[in-house]
């Protein structure tokens, strides 16, 4: 080529007399998702590297400012749309403040349902890409199909396979179908029995082992340091769950078993979100037999609600860790502003920490085990 | 766990997963069964009843043109507008009906939610690719008709495994 590319759009880059070798993992490569990770190379190691996010920016914080209360609701699950009700749910929770609104009993314990079978949906769709990027193409088969189950499910409750616009202030947009519980609770058992034979394949298969463990080891100091969250922040021993510290919803009501487990290296950071589904399963099953078995589900809103000079910030615990959002209100039916903080862009934080000194075949590995949604982290 | 014993029990759940029945869905053959008639909107009580969210079906004897689906698609796809019938209702002066872009369309039922004369549901027909973009806006008269699908699939689970059928 013999116009010479701007510094930072040049592919490959040689320094040090050839010793360092700067690579561009993505934006389009598709171990990296809509990202770039700027890696300098020295031979097979990492010498540093420079995560580089904002290729699928949306502004879907300004966008909100322009909708009302309810016709946020579609645009704001985007980001994630395997994970559509977790996303939404911090949104749901601090309008229902803002507007004072009291949630029926019933509702709650639907929402709970519906978000613990959204985070098993989009788990399963995580490790079926973690499977896929470490070379084991039955753990992407297998998830994918699984998955199905725990989609169906979500599909009759709320009408659509993703994206399911299911949560409103106040409540839910519907009731169970017919039926559903027996459903529920036959194809949750079924995808639990599922899940355990990912034991013997994947987590328990010596060359996955020896492939993901000791790498990129995150210390338990250097989590809360860094401020990462979710299954990162419990594979590296800390026992912080939103769900179980501050609960939210019918949460108070459920025991739930946190899982922590204690190295922090990329083997536990995958462990952990399978721990979780199987957790999520006992979840769903525990709301089916508390719940109340008939009363309403939604609170009757005015058109238009308006919200008081106030602010508020709500979080709760989705696939990828604590995502909170944080609302102002200025007596109208728009927000006036509204922030999304996610767990995706704060686990990201700790991969140039990581990934110093590893080596480069490595870098799926750990890159993958951070639970990171590339879409989620630019919103 | 030696690492011996490890791949024996990896290769032994594979090769115990053959005698499961494949789970696949044979998608043009098999269609996928859904709950009800589609999503539906009770406006006296302010909850829906559950149901996919698909085409929608619009009743020209209850529509009175008042917009409000119109109104709610604009802050999400901007895919509903309104247009002229050629039909003279009693309870429809102005002889509008909205007509939707499925080009636009993402399917969050919330036009349902807002009509108050139960005029607009939403149907479990969800096949709607077509050669040209003109083709996907469909008029009043076309949102009138129901459709015809032909969903019977359904997640059977047994000793086998799951599958559809």
């Amino acid at each position: 080529m013999s116009v010479p590319l701007p510094p930072g759009l040049q592919l490959e880059k040689f320094e040090e007399d050839d010793k360092i070798m700067t690579l561009n993992v993505g934006p389009q490569h598709p171990g990296s998702g809509h990202m770039r990770l700027i890696i300098r190379v020295d031979g097979d190691y990492i010498v540093s590297c420079d995560p580089d996010p904002g290729y699928v920016h949306r502004g879907e914080e300004k966008m909100a400012e322009y909708r009302n209360y309810i016709l946020n609701i579609p645009h704001l699950e985007r980001p994630v749309i395997h994970d559509s009700c977790n996303i939404l749910y911090p949104y749901v929770l601090g309008v229902e403040e803002l507007l004072g609104l009291e949630v029926p009993e019933r509702a709650k314990y639907v929402r709970v349902i519906a978000a613990e079978l959204n985070r098993l949906s989009y788990t399963l769709y995580w490790l079926a890409i973690y499977g896929i990027f470490l070379g084991h193409s039955t753990m992407f088969m297998w998830p994918v199909g699984d998955r199905e189950l725990a989609i169906d499910l979500l599909d009759k409750l709320t009408g659509a396979r993703v994206t399911h616009s299911y949560f409103v202030p106040g409540g839910i947009r519907n009731d169970f179908p017919a039926n559903f519980e027996d459903v529920c609770i036959r194809q949750v058992n079924y995808l639990k029995k599922r899940l355990k034979t990912y034991g013997d394949i994947f987590y328990d298969n010596p060359i996955l082992i020896s492939r993901t463990e000791d790498t990129g080891i995150l210390s338990r100091e250097d989590a809360i340091r860094l401020g990462t969250t979710g299954s990162v922040l419990r594979a590296s021993g800390v026992d912080f769950d939103v769900r179980t510290k501050e609960p939210y919803d019918a949460y108070e009501e459920l025991d739930i078993h946190t899982n922590v487990l204690k190295k922090g290296d990329s083997y536990d950071r995958s462990k952990v979100p399978w721990l979780d589904m199987l957790e999520s399963c006992n979840i769903i099953k525990q709301a089916l037999e508390k719940m109340p078995k008939s009363g309403s589900v939604r609170v009757k809103l005015k058109p238009n609600p308006k919200g008081g000079d106030d602010e508020v910030y709500k979080r709760v615990e989705s696939g990828r860790g604590s995502l909170g959002v944080y609302i102002v209100s200025r007596s109208k039916p728009e927000p006036y502003r509204l922030k999304l903080s996610v767990g995706s862009f704060r686990n990201l934080i700790c991969l140039p920490y990581l990934l110093k000194g590893e080596k480069l075949g490595n870098m799926p590995a750990v890159y993958w085990g951070l639970n990171y949604w590339p879409v989620e982290a630019d919103r | 766990m030696g690492t011996a014993t490890g791949i024996i029990r990896a290769l032994n759940s594979g090769i115990k997963h053959l005698a499961v029945k494949r789970f696949t869905l044979r998608y043009p053959e098999q269609k996928l069964k859904f709950v009800g008639d589609g999503y539906q909107f009770d406006p006296t009580t302010g909850v829906g009843i559950a149901g996919y969210k698909g085409r929608h079906l619009l009743f020209h004897d209850k529509c009175t043109g008042c917009q409000l689906c119109a109104i709610a698609c604009e802050g999400v796809a901007e895919a509903i507008g309104m247009v002229k019938v050629p039909e003279d209702w009693k309870h429809n002066k102005k002889a509008i009906m909205p007509q939707i872009d499925y080009g636009k369309c993402v399917f969050c039922g919330l036009c349902v939610d807002a009509c108050p004369f139960y005029a607009l549901y939403m149907t479990n027909d969800y096949e709607l690719s077509s050669f040209s973009k003109e083709a996907l806006i469909y008029t009043p008269a076309q949102l009138q008709v129901k459709p015809e699908v032909q969903q019977d699939a359904e997640i059977i689970i047994d000793d086998r495994g799951a599958y559809h059928g």
